[in-house]
């Protein structure tokens, strides 16, 4: 084999500058991350616009998706390597055939925070419904079944001792417009939307979903099994990167200790996410309402993952046999009491 | 002149497919044997395919459970309601295609442009239109059918032998008497396997139909078990589908042979 002048010359700057940046295990190692295009997802955004994945050598590509279930598979498909989203069936189901692992938590409910919302529809609000206790018999909106709105639907019907009829919608999308239109009477979801669709009078906020279920971690952090077992220094990797992204985000909007600066250059990171299609005046006050808190390290919140588990199980929607470890790694990030 | 050329041997033949009884079957025993034994012996993962063994037993238990009856009645009876509405709405513009100029002029370029709009795509508007329950489903499914039916009548009613038109207008028969005794008749063939067409694009739609806003039916239950990845759940639900094909097309088949014993 043969090379030319230029080759050689491109041979040797590309392996160069290869080397040059390459800093503690990954060379430049291409990593995707599924994303949703929500504040609570915020952590993964930072991450790269302030170039912490860069820092750590993790040429990240973010991916975004239209609901949770989508991106387990995809994770289980090896398209996306690192996913934040609700731990749905599907997940359950994808970790039970060896697929995938939750290895951190994201987002969770916490008493003081906003966390978030019950809503009704605005007929549903004018026949009288005013408290999630009323909805008795009513539509209660699900992207799909097993769908974290599913598990909040029936935690909520179950506190309350009523039924629910779920209706499934495939979309959150979908669930504004028949929320809207009156096709549906009920639903909860994170306060940036609820309360952009309450300001709009479209529908109202009738409760919280932080009474029924107090630390309810709404999302966890998941890869694919064989990250969690052939890539383990790449996946360690990513959850500090993670968390640097989640703690710059708590700093800015939870804990407001970077001050209003600190606040608004986290609004506007956001943004080129979130609301892109608004103006930045306009989806600010969405933004920093809606900030609920990130997990710190990517905490696990034991009890809430096996409260979810047990649920799915209860309702005959994965298998009964599946433990929590299955689905759970928990020597990647610290567990909370 | 005496021929001494070598003899041309005969070329005929062929071309002329034959019953071959359990083929068919066969090859779906062997398909199926294939899967259930790669994925005992582990060269397909669960995650790429269930094992049709494990599919059966859901399908069991869905059937002891009579959860099954509880998926397929309302699906049956959206099948059932929304094509009833779209094959005859569809044969009845289709005559009228067929038999008058002005609505022929009128309505194809009309059917030619709803055919190939995606009927899923209309879901959301057909639930503010007819609300997120039955009547939605029913609308979509008959939308759906409705343009098939028409361009398969129309063109079957073209197709009538136009001699036999004009033998009996030579007897002095009325319009309404070839329409009903030569049209009629003559159009049924067509009519008939553009069906096929349209009752199989209906069972799609079924799926599509129960998207939005169904708890119960083969279609959310399909839904459900994609969104869940259970696989045993979905093939189970597919071959209910498929079933369903089979006993539609089968049901086409002895009505032809009803309705068209004057051909032979």
């Amino acid at each position: 084999m043969t090379f030319t002048r230029r080759q050689t010359l491109a041979l040797i700057s590309g392996t160069a500058a290869s080397a040059l940046a390459a800093p503690a295990i990954a060379q430049n190692r291409k990593i995707t991350v599924g994303a949703l295009r929500l504040t609570s997802h915020a952590a993964s955004f930072v991450a790269e616009q302030r170039g912490y994945f860069a820092e750590a050598g993790l040429d990240a590509e973010l991916r975004f998706f239209d609901a949770a279930q989508p991106m387990a598979v995809a994770i289980a498909s090896g398209d996306v390597d690192f996913g934040i989203t609700a731990m749905t069936g599907a997940l359950i189901s994808l970790a039970d055939k060896g697929a995938v692992r939750i290895i951190g938590g994201a987002l969770q409910e916490e008493p003081g925070i906003d966390g978030q919302k019950i809503l009704a529809s605005d007929a549903a609000f004018q026949a009288g419904i005013t408290a999630p206790g009323m909805l008795d018999g009513k539509k209660w909106a699900v992207t799909q079944a097993g769908s974290s709105f599913h598990y909040m639907g029936s935690k909520i019907a179950a506190a309350e001792g009523i039924d629910l009829q779920y209706t499934p919608l495939q979309k959150v999308g979908a669930i504004i417009g028949a929320m809207k239109s009156g096709q549906v009477d009920g639903w909860s979801i994170v306060p940036h939307i609820a309360k952009a669709l309450a300001g709009s009078g479209a529908v109202h906020i009738i409760g919280d979903v932080a009474d029924y279920l107090p630390d309810y971690q709404v999302t966890t952090v998941f890869t694919s099994k064989k990250n969690t077992t052939d890539e383990r220094a790449m996946t360690e990797e990513f959850l500090k990167v993670f968390s640097r992204g989640v703690d710059d985000f708590n700093a800015a909007l939870v804990d407001k200790t970077e001050g209003d600066a600190g606040r608004d250059a986290m609004v506007e990171l956001i943004h080129n996410y979130v609301y892109s299609d608004q103006p930045l005046e306009k989806a600010a006050p969405s933004i920093i309402n809606g900030a609920m808190r990130l997990n710190a390290n990517a905490a696990l919140n034991m009890g809430s993952l096996r409260d979810q588990l047990d649920w799915f199980k209860a309702e005959d929607l994965v298998d009964d046999g599946i433990g929590i470890d299955t689905v759970v790694d928990d020597s990647f990030a610290p567990t909370m009491a | 002149m005496a021929e001494q050329g070598t003899p041309v041997p005969f070329r005929g033949g062929g071309f002329a497919p034959r019953a071959k009884r359990g083929v068919g079957v066969v090859v779906f025993i062997a398909l199926i044997a294939l899967v259930e034994w790669g994925t005992r012996s582990g060269w397909i993962s669960s995650l790429t395919l269930p094992r049709p063994s494990d599919v059966l037993a859901t399908f069991g238990e869905l059937w002891s459970s009579g959860r099954l009856w509880e998926h397929l009645a309302p699906s049956l009876t959206r099948f059932a309601v929304g094509s009833l509405f779209g094959v005859c709405a569809g044969i009845g513009v289709g005559f009228a295609i067929g038999l008058f100029s002005y609505a022929r002029a009128g309505l194809v370029p009309l059917v030619a442009a709803l055919f190939p709009i995606p009927k899923i795509a209309l879901l959301p508007l057909f639930v503010i239109w007819f609300g997120i329950d039955e009547a939605s489903k029913y609308a979509l499914i008959a939308f759906g059918t409705f343009t098939p039916t028409v361009v398969a009548t129309y063109g079957a009613v073209d197709n009538v032998d136009r001699t036999l038109i004009r033998m009996g207008q030579s007897f002095g028969l009325s319009w309404w008497s070839i329409v009903r005794k030569i049209v009629l008749p003559g159009a049924m063939p067509g009519i008939l396997s553009g069906l096929r067409i349209s009752l199989a694009i209906a069972i799609i739609l079924l799926v599509a139909a129960e998207m939005l806003g169904a708890q119960r039916g083969i279609g959310a239950y399909i839904l459900e078990a994609g969104s869940l990845y259970d696989l045993e759940r979905l093939f189970a639900g597919v071959t209910i589908l498929s079933l369903l094909g089979v006993a539609v097309s089968f049901a086409i088949g002895a009505i032809e042979k009803r309705l068209l014993r004057w051909r032979n």
